[in-house]
């Protein structure tokens, strides 16, 4: 045992918990235009997100950990946007599907926001308009190592020791003020 | 099935109602692609009532209002009414030259299908409505200052919506002070599964009744028409696509036929032929996913994997074709992008076995199904006369015993070469609309069928006119004429002549128009898409009204709105 | 079609009960109702709005419908799946698949675009950003210092392509791209030009194609070959000249 309390068992545990945390995704899909039918495709049997732990998507933000924004989001919806992340529960994360998600992609207009992270902070990027479902699906994998690095950023931003994957702690904690200054 | 009475002469109905207005108040004007007055507005109300009472015309349905903005101009605004006949398949067009201060009279008396357009008509241009009983902002958010379509607003200029500016509604009802229950207003959407994304319905529910309902649009309203105006005409065409985007290869049929028909450019007949093909693969995609969702709302998981189990074989037909699933931009103005993939034969013969085993299934599954017969006959059900007057096209239409279809009534492309019906059903309820689409979705395998059995006609993908179409690569590549026309049209982009043009497709939802106003430049001055899902949607607060909330939600379904094309 | 009452104007808030109670809604059709439209369709029938039959009362289709489900399942048990099984299996998209940009090379290596900006203007997303330069040799005149293409607003329309005259901006069939930061999804001339190949499998939308041009997919095949034999060649002189250190 080291002073913070840590021992094997206690590190096998929380690597259990990483494990079903990112095989367990619970997307709540903020679908509103040609990515969310790109994503239907993807929830349906040709693809079949369910692979990924993904079986339900249900419109819960309380529930729900990865805010996956499928869509362009306009001045409009933005406040709705914002409630949804606001109501999420941590540990969440956004994944911005497709060009106007990600940017407002080629409408560059008076009514549309130029990417979702105006406001809210995004943890993956998935271009494309709309992206192929496994495009989505390769942004959902690029997703789970994410997880895996944050779990662990937040455990060494609480004071525990860094664990062997020195490198990657070391630019993890560049973000991690991202992420914990982040609105919550 | 269902054939058009052959109409009277256009002329003399219209003459007729011409004469019985003041000299000088309607203004004829020759030589554009359909009828059009040019009216003054203090005879507007009447002459509307006119044109739909008077036997001889019976403007019944009306299709579209749009405004357009001449800066130049006094007066600055032209509003812009397209009219339809169903019994005389005529059309009319009413301009009326207004300034933003001149009052227009509301013609929702006439045809309630009026109330959003004109809503957009004030959001967009800052016309002034009188005698409407809810004007307010549709499109564009509550704190948006400016009206957007204006030609010195510009594009870009962004404003941002504050809580406290969102809208909240207020209903105006008999008080219930000494009813034993509490009314309750529940707000659904716009982040609501069953609102499919974007709709915000508001709700006084009285128990699990519907007292009085509102609604609110234009969580995906994208700008669709003023970036046509800051684009060029073949830069548009991936805007079309995201328009309806379940059947996105139909809006790029669309407005590309309004944009050949402005340029006089003849369409090869293999384009012909392949458009047509491609635009009834689509149509079946749309009512896949339409009737999908609807299950999906109504608690029938299963059938939403069959259904989309179809659209993923089309999706790689379209993709052998393009390079794209869903956003296709397949269609360019004069023809097709590319050529046809050498296998596409192949394909759609392969996908004209696959669709009906799914779409049987379904059919068994659903439509003798107990559940969903309470759940659907009966629901929102709407008359045909009724649904004509809040401007209702396409299988919704249909449903409610009018058969009314744009590829029978102004066939285009290949359909009045082909043997197929115009499916009607008379409930005019959830349970018809399901069953029209399924019905639609087999007369669209048998057009299909029958084209293919023709055979690939010769010719090229594309018009030859270098003016209108690309080059082809090897002349590009190699001559230096084919070099130019293909810089000049890059970087010009395609010169359409003065003019004005309404033309249209039958969209999986109805009459997909578009409207385009070309001032000689490569870019539209003016492009505006009659979305058939418009009328519709504007039509729910009233369908639901008396039901129970799941009446709602199933209804809603059925109607097929997709965002994209209802607020563009 | 009966006229709505006279309303209050614009400021007045929305009463729907207002609007009267028409018969038009959840009116029942009837037999009158073909008459009306008579002249547009002659229906040899009236459709009665549906009744169920007595059958459908007691649930019975249910029991259809549940043996299409057993069906599927069956079928599913023990056959095939539709599924494709992402990562380990990709579905086989056509030679025209709209993916991630390529930047060709010339066979030296060297960037094949003129910096002509016909794909920057084409573009409906404005993503593409050139800066030009000149080239040394007077034959090619000019050549990109900078060509960027913003991953995130770009559209995958196949304008860029389309424009081309040099056909020096193709598609690849890969569509994997995510992103963590937004520093990284600006794709620059070194990321663009990196997937390039003469390998046809693993190219996606672009001007011709094997199967139209069968003299140009033999060209590019001799291409392959000598590219890869030059760069086999310097592959051994390096080791070579390793081994000498």
């Amino acid at each position: 045992m080291n002073i913070v309390g840590e021992s094997w068992v206690t590190t096998k545990f929380e690597n259990l918990e990483d494990w079903a945390q990112r095989n367990s995704f619970w997307p709540f899909p903020f679908g509103t235009a040609c990515c969310a039918i790109e994503f239907m495709s993807t929830l349906s049997s040709h693809y079949d997100v369910a692979r990924f732990g993904s079986e339900v998507v249900r419109f819960s933000p309380r529930q729900s950990d990865v805010l996956l924004v499928a869509g362009t989001i306009n001045d409009k919806m933005a406040p709705v946007l914002k409630k949804i992340y606001d109501q999420m529960a941590d540990p969440k994360w956004v994944i911005s599907m497709g060009a106007c998600a990600c940017s407002g992609g080629f409408y560059r207009a008076y009514h549309v926001m130029q990417g979702i992270d105006e406001i809210i902070p995004v943890d993956v990027y998935v271009p494309g308009c709309p992206p192929t479902p496994e495009g989505l699906m390769y942004g959902i994998l690029q997703l789970k190592e994410r997880v895996t690095r944050d779990r662990k950023k937040h455990r060494v931003q609480a004071g525990l020791r860094a664990e062997e994957q020195s490198g990657k702690t070391e630019e993890a904690v560049d973000r991690v003020d991202d992420r914990v200054t982040a609105p919550a | 099935m269902s054939t058009i009475a052959s109409p009277p002469r256009p002329e003399t109905g219209e003459l007729a109602v011409l004469a019985k207005f003041p000299a000088g108040s309607i203004t004829p004007q020759e030589g554009l692609d359909q009828p059009t007055w040019i009216v003054r507005r203090e005879i507007l109300a009447e002459l509307a009532r006119e044109l739909r009472d008077n036997p001889a015309t019976r403007f019944d349905l009306m299709l579209d209002l749009g405004g357009v903005d001449f800066p130049d101009r006094t007066p600055r605004f032209d509003a812009v009414y397209h009219l339809y006949s169903i019994p005389r398949a005529a059309r009319l067009r009413l301009k009326v030259p207004v300034d933003d201060t001149d009052p227009l009279p509301s013609l929702i008396p006439v045809w309630k299908a009026c109330n959003w357009f004109e809503r957009e008509l004030y959001d967009m241009f800052g016309l002034t409505i009188e005698g409407h009983p809810n004007m307010r902002r549709i499109l564009c958010h509550e704190g948006f200052e400016g009206h957007a379509l204006r030609k010195d607003y510009d594009a870009a200029r962004r404003w941002i919506l504050t809580e406290d500016k969102i809208y909240q509604p207020h209903f105006d009802l008999p008080n219930d002070e000494d009813d034993l229950f509490e009314r309750m207003t529940v707000n659904i959407g716009p982040s609501h599964p069953a609102m499919h994304g974007t709709f915000r319905l508001m709700a006084v529910l009285d128990g699990e009744t519907i007292v009085a309902s509102d609604v609110e649009i234009g969580y995906l309203h994208r700008c669709f028409e003023k970036m046509s105006e800051t684009h060029n005409w073949q830069q548009v065409i991936p805007y079309t696509d995201r328009l309806n985007y379940c059947s996105s290869f139909i809006n790029n049929v669309g407005y590309c036929r309004t944009v050949e028909q402005l340029l006089g450019v003849e369409v090869p007949p293999k384009a012909v032929w392949a458009r047509t093909i491609l635009s009834e693969f689509s149509r079946i995609m749309d009512h896949c996913v339409c009737n999908g969702t609807t299950m999906v709302d109504s608690g029938g998981l299963t059938n939403f994997w069959y259904m989309f189990q179809p659209r993923e074989e089309i999706y790689g037909l379209l993709e052998s074709c393009c390079g794209a699933r869903l956003t296709v931009s397949y269609g360019r103005i004069g023809g097709l992008a590319q050529d046809l993939p050498p296998d596409f034969m192949e394909r759609c013969r392969h996908l004209l076995a696959i669709i009906p085993p799914f779409v049987d299934d379904v059919e068994r599954l659903v439509e003798k199904n107990r559940i969903w017969i309470d759940r659907s006959v009966g629901v929102a059900a709407i008359s045909g006369e009724e649904a004509v007057n809040w401007g209702w096209t396409g299988p919704c239409l249909r449903a409610s015993g009018v058969p009314y279809d744009v590829r029978r009534a102004h066939p285009y492309d290949l359909y009045d070469t082909v043997d197929w019906d115009v499916p009607v059903l008379y409930g005019g309820d959830v349970y018809d609309r399901f069953r029209i689409r399924m019905l639609e979705i087999r007369e669209s395998l048998k057009i299909i069928r029958q084209l293919l059995d023709r055979g690939i006609p010769e010719g090229g993908h594309i018009t030859s006119d270098p003016h209108v179409a690309l080059p082809p690569k090897e002349a590009c590549y190699n001559q230096m004429e084919a070099m130019i026309y293909h810089f000049k049209l890059i970087m010009d982009g395609i010169q359409v002549p003065e003019g004005e043009c309404y033309s249209m497709v039958e969209g999986a939802n109805g009459e997909l128009g578009f409207y385009a106003i070309s001032d000689g430049s490569s870019k539209p001055y003016r492009l505006k898409c009659r979305p058939p899902c418009f009328p519709i949607f504007s039509t729910f607060s009233r369908l639901i009204q008396g039901g129970s909330l799941s009446d709602a939600i199933v209804s809603l379904g059925g109607l097929n709105v997709i965002a994209g094309e209802l607020e563009r | 079609m009966s006229a709505l009452p006279s309303s209050t104007g614009g400021a007045a808030p929305f009463d729907s009960t207002r609007i009267e109670q028409d018969e038009g809604f959840r009116r029942r059709p009837n037999a009158a109702d073909a008459g009306k439209w008579q002249g547009l369709a002659n229906h040899p029938k009236v459709t009665r709005p549906y009744r169920p039959r007595v059958a459908e009362r007691l649930y019975l289709p249910l029991v259809g419908g549940l043996l299409v489900t057993l069906r599927h399942f069956v079928r599913n048990l023990f056959g095939k799946l539709p599924t494709i099984q992402y990562p380990e299996e990709r579905r086989n998209y056509s030679h025209r698949f709209r993916g991630h940009h390529i930047l060709t090379t010339r066979p030296d290596g060297s960037v094949r675009c003129v910096a002509c900006y016909l794909c920057a203007q084409a573009c409906p997303a404005e993503c593409i950003h050139i800066e030009a330069a000149e080239h040394p040799d007077v034959n090619i005149e000019k050549y990109p210092v900078v060509y960027e293409i913003d991953m995130l607003r770009c559209i995958f329309c196949g304008y860029c392509v389309d424009a081309c005259p040099e056909e020096a901006i193709i598609m690849s069939n890969n569509y994997d791209m995510a992103y963590f930061h937004r520093d990284q999804t600006i794709a620059g001339k070194a990321e663009l030009m990196k997937p390039f190949t003469f390998d046809e499998n693993l190219l996606g939308y672009r001007p011709r194609y094997p199967e139209e041009d069968a003299k140009r997919a033999k060209m590019r095949r001799e291409a392959f070959n000598l590219v890869e034999a030059a760069r086999q060649a310097k592959a051994k002189e390096e080791a070579a000249r390793a081994a000498a250190v």
